[in-house]
């Protein structure tokens, strides 16, 4: 293996990470495709670290050495296995037959392949108390609860949508060579065609519920979980708590209801200031910490607050245009 | 072999066999042999990614038809894992493909060992770049921001990262298979 075989595979090193980026212009694009054309030694080498970089082996490889940094914080819901030791390529396919790490691959390669005229971007914002139904160009749907804001970036080639504030459910048209994912911050969601929601309760926490499908959440530090239908997870910081019983066609609160189980009088009242006209704060930080279980019409805000008054032994006012719920 | 993927709408006659496609379809069996270490395929292979090229050539503009071609050969060679994967537990527990696969190779315990003790001799700096583009999917920039370097310096450590995984490799004698 002579130097020009070694400057060959540092270019293809190279080409592997610009071509994984989110952005790329015309010209790079242009630049790529000369040099593949210049010589075939070119195309095997980006082949053979296209092979490297892509492994499972690589992804476990490196999901161990994460886990070292993190070990610490062993997520409770966590079904991504594929890496214990023992486990051979078999389950390694097995895992693959959900195509999700391959979609999330191929997903970022899209991206980069869109030139930038293709690209259709958008912003929606809902104020509190409106919910918005947004149709997107390739039918899939979202509908958008109050205080709300997204951004949607869709190509040809992949589909995303980051959820800045708020909650919104994802009804997703299923497409075979295009991902759809939703990024929250914290997590991200890449589906294949399937209908969640997730509810960015704060910067902290953010929860995914499962409707229909299959869906792989990433919460970053190689903490990753496949949801089925039905099922949903909830990320707070370090803490993971995976969450049951998610039925029906799409969440209560696209019909003004919020169903909780156990859920903090916290997480409660933020998702009542999604709908209130008035928003709602406690007198005393430590009342977000009680838990209430019911379900909760949340356009009636002051219905709401007189069940987890009667509940908890509380009483709530207006005050200075605001709700106060205190002891 | 292809013939069983669904929305295969054309069919190999039906290429337009311009001299720009034969170059493609030429690049994209080199590459599949190269990428998987399966010969018995990349002509396949390689005919359908240049059949949905054509297809998605017709309705967008394509920024890098190449990089484009070998995403769907990618996939492609994904969904025939899967197939394969599926019909050998129907068949036989111990199946093996006649071909080596280079998924396989690189899935192996051994090459896991590999690049385990690859990622713990490097820098761990260039350790941190590495999972965080690689397994977190973050862009340089932000990594670059979060560790305090530039991005040009990102850009160098996922370069050098891969050239250390790939002589790491090579030094233990795990074959990458398809080479020509």
């Amino acid at each position: 293996m002579g130097s020009e075989f070694h400057d060959i595979d540092w270019q293809a090193a190279r080409w592997i990470d610009r071509m994984s980026r989110p952005v790329q212009d015309a010209e790079m694009a242009a630049e790529f495709d000369r040099w593949i054309l210049k010589d075939p030694r070119h195309v095997e080498a980006y082949a053979r670290l296209s092979a490297i970089w892509q492994s499972e082996g690589l992804h476990c490889a490196l999901k161990g050495s994460g886990e070292t940094l993190v070990a610490a914080n062993e997520p409770v819901a966590s079904n991504d296995d594929d890496c214990r030791p023992g486990h051979a390529w078999r389950q390694v396919f097995a895992s693959r037959r959900a195509g999700l790490g391959v979609a999330v691959m191929a997903l970022v390669l899209a991206m980069v392949l869109a030139p930038r005229l293709m690209v259709e971007e958008a912003a929606f914002a809902t104020p509190r108390g409106a919910t918005r139904i947004v149709a997107l160009s390739d039918g899939s749907t979202i509908r958008m609860n109050g205080a709300t804001r997204i951004a949607v970036r869709i190509t040809p080639w992949s589909r995303h949508v980051a959820l800045e504030a708020g909650e919104a459910f994802f009804d997703v048209a299923h497409e075979r060579l295009r991902g759809f994912s939703v990024d929250t911050g914290g997590a991200s969601v890449s589906v294949l065609g399937t209908a969640f929601d997730v509810d960015r309760l704060d910067d902290d926490t953010h929860v995914v519920q499962v409707y229909r499908g299959l869906v792989s959440v990433d919460a970053g530090a190689g903490r990753q979980w496949r949801l089925p239908a039905g099922s949903g997870l909830e990320v707070s910081g370090e803490r993971v708590r995976s969450l049951r019983g998610v039925t029906g066609q799409r969440p209560g609160w696209t019909k003004g209801w919020y169903e909780a189980n156990d859920t903090p009088v916290l997480q409660l009242v933020q998702r009542l200031n999604r709908t209130s006209a008035r928003p709602v704060v406690l007198s005393d930080p430590a009342l977000g910490e009680l838990l209430v279980t019911g379900r909760f019409q949340t356009d009636r805000p002051a219905d709401v607050l007189d069940a987890i008054a009667a509940i908890h032994d509380l009483r709530w006012r207006e005050k200075g245009g605001r709700y106060v719920l205190s002891r | 072999m292809l013939s069983s993927i669904r929305d295969l709408e054309a069919t190999p006659g039906t290429v337009p066999r311009e001299d720009g496609w034969d170059a493609v379809q030429t690049a994209v069996q080199r590459y599949v042999r190269s990428r998987s270490g399966r010969h018995d395929i990349a002509d396949d292979i390689a005919q359908e990614t240049v059949a949905r090229l054509v297809e998605l050539g017709r309705m967008q503009q394509i920024g890098s038809i190449f990089a484009l071609a070998f995403r769907i050969a990618d996939n492609l060679l994904t969904d025939m894992h899967r197939r394969e994967r599926r019909l050998s537990d129907e068949v036989d527990d111990e199946w093996q493909s006649e071909e080596p696969s280079m998924d396989r190779v690189l899935d192996s315990r051994r090459a896991v060992d590999v690049f385990n003790r690859c990622l713990r001799r490097m820098p761990p700096l260039r350790r941190e770049v590495l999972i965080r583009r690689r397994l977190n999917q973050e862009s340089c920039r932000s990594i670059g921001e979060d560790l305090a370097i530039s991005a040009k310096a990102v850009e160098k450590h996922i370069t050098r990262g891969m050239i250390d995984l790939r002589k790491a490799l090579e030094l233990a004698g795990v074959d990458l298979v398809g080479h020509d």
